[in-house]
């Protein structure tokens, strides 16, 4: 094979691109990461794709053509993170490379990673011959340092958004956090790549937005996100969901993070689904692939933590999500948690969004008034 | 026992085993009334909005058998039928929809987990659990079991023969008969590519098999192939799909795309249906290659009619001139009406 200059282009995933910039840059390659979902790529990918495939495939496709389309003189690896499954998730890079070939671009190969799937005997080796053409020929040592950089900096990004969504709805001056926020999203991308520096940085930034003045208190209502990966958690594809509920005065929580779904799908695995089972008991007790289950126990297990309602976030035509939709409706009358199901796709207007989340959310802090009404009425009765 | 069985989803793939099965343990089998408005209204006001058609004309189904005099609805969860393949996930949770859209009636509904065609042990357990829900004794299930992959394996020839399935259910007692009965050969073929609960719903896809057949051409259906010739197509499509049937759909139409005695594919699929998306590009894009034509036909509780017969014809005329016989002459394009069925003579 000759000696091309690789260039490698990632999904863009909330502010975790960062990780995936660094990972490939420790293995000395150079990256490009698509620009964050706007309607140009849009546009690209829904006018390419079959018209009722997922919306996560439409942006994604859309992202790496635009890649593709402005830089005609370099040679890309595509990375596409797929699973086996019964969801469609696990079909997207050939049909990537059939509709990218299609349309005329050659200087690409895609590279997909999957888990482990069987017959075993062949699932192993397929796996490893993967990875190698994922990161080519390396000293072992440099790949397991670029996986555990590129894990810090998830684990940081993870931590910091945490921080803002907390603080947002307490800040004293609107828009003060989410400022340092920026600051640091943009210093951990650019940390050294050194464990206990990415630490120091996380650290110091974390300080920053504590002695952001604020006023702490823990009466605000509580709203709990579900739904499908990709759109749960990248901000461009959801239209900044989190950041708007937490500007309404909400204390708003995701379920789905990189972090912990990496930790329930690959290494705690097993645990992860005897867990789930145990939930979902009488509503879903069957595998369905994608998030399904996970939205259903998900939100059983906000409203055990006194949540007070929950927002479902799914692709318009989502096989999982959509079973899971039909069965949440009874999940949320047995349990008593209003679930507002929100399907995102190419038309998604984001007048009409916000209206229905302001609803949502006036109907839960109404809700929580009654409640507190109905506890004093006991009382005082008593 | 009386025990209702929703015409819809994989009655059309399975319904000679159930047959077997419940016949031969002496319960007496309701079938609904094929696809109908009435159905699917009923289908649509008791589902979610976002869920693809064919789903919600089984809810209309397995509503009005509960609405009637049965004992039990027979949803099966039908979880694989290859190994390592899985069916949707729609329909892999379909009896916890069912017991979630009726709630009141969820003690009614007879449900196992099916493994098929990954030999008969599977199938075997499942039946056990129904014989146990349905209280028979064990000896009477096993041979209900027995009985039941007979008539599946019988179904399966007269399907290799050339035979729809709509003449398997017509024909169910007598299947024998109908393997040794030939299939008239027209000038004309045209193969349907889909799922079969969407190519034989002959109320959700307008009616597209007579619709051909009335026109003087003959049709062969994706199920008809055996799995075996059509291997080879995972080559071209990379990586195979996860969905037994959507691969059957995939690399049975693309057999057919190659076969010289085939003159068009028409693919039919229902509204929303996610997993057809994938295989219908596959379709477009190898019939780009190869050049035969190729219509999609997506339905939904709105499909009318008329627009519906106009594709037809137009896409009957297109494999006539790609034949070299020129389009239909000014006489025979009459337009008339037998049973409500429109009808144009090739």
């Amino acid at each position: 094979m000759s000696r091309k200059k690789i260039t490698y282009t990632v999904p863009r995933m909330g502010y975790t691109y960062a990780a995936f910039e660094s990972f490939f840059k420790i293995l000395g390659y150079d990256v490009i990461i698509p620009e964050p979902t706007n309607t140009e790529t849009i546009k690209e990918g829904v006018s390419n794709s079959p018209e009722y495939m997922c919306f996560p495939f439409k942006i994604l496709l859309g992202q790496f053509e635009r890649v593709l389309e402005k830089n005609p003189d370099r040679y890309f690896k595509v990375v596409s993170l797929e699973s086996y499954g019964p969801c469609r998730f696990g079909y997207y890079s050939p049909l990537y490379y059939k509709i990218l070939r299609d349309k005329g671009f050659t200087n690409f190969e895609i590279v997909n990673i999957e888990g482990i799937y069987p017959p075993l005997y062949k699932g192993i080796p397929r796996f490893f011959k993967k990875l190698v053409k994922l990161t080519g020929w390396h000293a072992p040592w440099t790949v397991v340092k670029a996986f555990v950089i590129a894990g810090w900096k998830v684990y940081a990004l993870e931590q910091l958004e945490k921080k803002l969504y907390h603080l947002i709805p307490r800040e004293k001056v609107t828009g003060s956090t989410e400022k340092i926020f920026n600051a640091a999203v943009e210093r951990i991308r650019h940390a050294p790549n050194k464990v206990k520096a990415i630490k120091k940085i996380l650290n110091e930034e974390l300080e920053k937005m504590e002695n952001n003045p604020h006023v702490e208190r823990d009466d605000l209502p509580k709203i709990g996100l579900v739904g499908e990966a990709y759109i749960l958690m990248d901000y461009s594809n959801n239209l900044d969901i989190e950041k708007k509920l937490a500007y309404m005065g909400v204390d708003v929580d995701r379920s789905l993070r990189v972090t912990n779904w990496t930790l329930d799908r690959l290494i705690k695995a097993k645990s992860h689904k005897a867990h789930m089972l145990e939930v979902n008991k009488g509503y879903l007790d069957f595998f369905i692939g994608g998030d399904g289950q996970e939205s259903i126990m998900n939100t059983i297990l906000y409203k055990k933590a006194g949540y007070d309602g929950v927002i479902q976030a799914q692709p318009f035509g989502c096989l999982p999500e959509t079973a899971a939709k039909e069965i949440l409706t009874k999940v949320s009358e047995d349990y008593d948690i209003p679930v507002l199901s929100l399907a995102f796709d190419e038309q998604t207007g984001e007048a009409g969004f916000v209206t229905r989340l302001e609803a949502f959310v006036d109907m839960i802090k109404s809700r929580r008034q009654m409640k507190e009404e109905k506890k004093e009425s006991v009382t005082v009765e008593n | 026992m009386k025990i209702g069985i929703p015409r819809a989803l994989y009655f059309y793939v399975y319904y000679p085993m159930w047959y077997g099965f419940f016949s031969s343990l002496g319960h007496e089998m309701k079938l609904s009334i094929p696809t109908n408005k009435e159905i699917i209204n009923l289908g649509v006001s008791h589902s979610v909005d976002d869920i693809c058609i064919s789903v919600k004309v089984f809810h209309g189904h397995v509503k009005y058998l509960l609405n009637k005099d049965v004992d039990f609805v027979f949803v099966p969860r039908i979880a694989s039928e290859e190994k390592y393949k899985y069916t949707c996930p729609k329909l892999a949770a379909l009896p916890d929809l069912m017991k979630s859209a009726f709630v009141s009636d969820a003690g009614r509904i007879l449900t196992a987990t099916f493994y098929t065609r990954q030999g008969d042990k599977p199938i075997i357990e499942a039946f056990e659990e129904i014989g146990r829900q349905l209280g028979d004794p064990e000896e009477k299930v096993k041979r209900a079991t027995k009985e039941g992959i007979k008539y599946q394996n019988l179904a399966t020839k007269a399907l290799r023969s050339g035979h729809t399935f709509l003449d398997i259910v017509k024909n169910i007692k007598n299947l024998e008969e109908l393997i040794k009965r030939p299939v008239e050969k027209k000038r004309y073929t045209v193969a349907l590519a889909g799922f079969p609960y969407d190519v034989y719903d002959t109320f959700t896809n307008g009616d597209v098999i007579s619709k051909l057949e009335d026109s003087g051409v003959g049709i062969v259906t994706t199920d008809m192939l055996d799995p075996k010739v059509y291997k080879h197509y995972s080559k071209y499509m990379i990586k195979d799909l996860f969905w037994y049937q959507a691969n059957a759909a995939a690399k049975g139409g693309m057999y057919y795309i190659d076969s010289p005695d085939i003159d068009g594919i028409i693919s039919i699929s229902s509204f929303n249906c996610g997993i057809s998306s994938i295989y219908q590009k596959l379709l477009d894009l190898y019939s780009k290659e190869i050049g035969k034509p190729v219509m999609h036909i997506i339905v939904d509780e709105q499909t009318g009619d008329a627009g519906l017969a106009t594709r037809i014809e137009a896409f009957i005329d297109l494999i006539r001139v790609k034949r070299g016989d020129g389009l239909v002459s000014q006489e025979n394009n009459l337009h008339g009406t037998e049973n409500g069925v429109h009808v144009r003579s090739v």
